[in-house]
């Protein structure tokens, strides 16, 4: 009797460690295939929204782009036609434009950047009292591929 | 900068998949309630037993499931970043060419007229920044974005026909067709005005 019950006692531990184990490769099973689809799935959607959002980003920043080279150009052919602070606020716009890590998705910098150009744009535009408007930004409305 | 976009892309399907583990709790009690019988070899008991293998085959599958989905958002996770960063550096170029057309139009158009005139000494191809400008104006980022789409696709489709033939004149290939997407043909527009007035400058971008 009292070697029964003590094998009973194991093969119950056994049973359960069995089972736990089980489970425990279920899951592990379940969670491979899972992060392997993953994987694949996470890197084609993410690739969507990276085409997206990296060209409403270069839209807007070629947006400012161009506006600055018009802007040089009139320098260019009227120096006194825009004030000094105008200019110089000009000169600061190119500079962040430059410095605007373009290729560099990653790169903390970008949303400071895009703050001040935006900043600056409409500085500009006051001085220049023009009405001036980048249309792409704020975004419409979302868009699905 | 985009340091957070996996969390904001999966947070959601994460607390789903941590609302479903909630409400469905893993019941382990009922196998030590009746553990007593599990080894006896009477029919009924191979009969509970079969009932058992049944009951295990669910919570098996169970948790294959609960392990797929936590694995499936793991593994969107370390793949967001990066095929977000392959997806923004295929597109921020071409975003940014056609936003200087956008700029660049959209600020000459602002401009007083006889500072139109000094930059762009003919009427003819002041009317002709003034139609792009239209053009372009009329062309929302939406518009522009589904352009931008379409040549990818287009790119794509080619690029695979392109791998079926011959390697040989790839770079022909290429040419053709970069000059038949909607968006580069006013990058291409600007560019070809630009070149006609000397007295603007532009970083329109020569690829």
């Amino acid at each position: 009797m009292n070697s029964q019950s003590q094998s009973q006692s194991t093969s119950v531990e056994d049973i359960f460690d069995s089972s736990l184990n089980l489970e425990e490769t279920h899951f592990k099973e379940g969670y491979n295939e899972g992060y392997s689809n993953g994987l694949m799935s996470g890197k084609e959607e993410a690739e969507q929204t990276g085409l997206r959002m990296g060209f409403e980003i270069g839209e807007e920043l070629g947006f400012y782009r161009g506006c600055v080279d018009v802007w040089n150009s009139v320098i260019r052919v009227e120096p006194t036609r825009f004030s000094t602070r105008l200019k110089e606020s000009i000169k600061k716009m190119e500079e962040l434009i430059e410095k605007y890590p373009v290729l560099e998705p990653e790169d903390e910098s970008a949303n400071e950047i895009m703050d001040s150009l935006r900043l600056k744009f409409r500085v500009i535009r006051a001085g220049l009292g023009v009405k001036l408007e980048y249309d792409g930004y704020p975004k419409p409305k979302e868009i699905e591929f | 900068m985009e340091g957070s976009f996996a969390k904001e892309l999966y947070s959601e399907s994460l607390q789903l998949s941590n609302a479903e583990l909630g409400t469905e709790p893993i019941v382990s009690g009922d196998l030590q309630d009746d553990g007593g019988s599990l080894w006896g070899g009477s029919d009924e008991e191979l009969e509970r037993e079969s009932d058992l293998d049944r009951e295990w085959q669910r919570r098996h599958d169970q948790f294959h499931t609960i392990g797929y989905r936590g694995g499936l958002i793991a593994g969107k996770e370390a793949s967001a970043q990066e095929g977000f960063n392959i997806g923004f550096k295929q597109s921020v170029l071409a975003g940014y060419n056609w936003g200087i057309v956008r700029g660049f139009t959209s600020a000459l158009s602002c401009l007083p007229n006889a500072l139109k005139e000094r930059l762009i000494e003919e009427q003819e191809k002041r009317n002709k920044f003034r139609g792009l400008y239209e053009t372009v104006h009329s062309i929302s980022t939406t518009d522009a974005l589904k352009f931008f789409h379409d040549d990818v696709l287009r790119n794509k489709a080619e690029e695979q026909s392109e791998h079926a033939k011959a390697s040989s004149d790839v770079s022909g290939i290429n040419k053709d067709s970069s000059g038949c997407s909607h968006l580069e043909n006013y990058v291409g527009e600007l560019q070809s005005l630009l070149l006609e007035s000397p007295e603007i400058k532009s970083h329109l971008s020569v690829k």
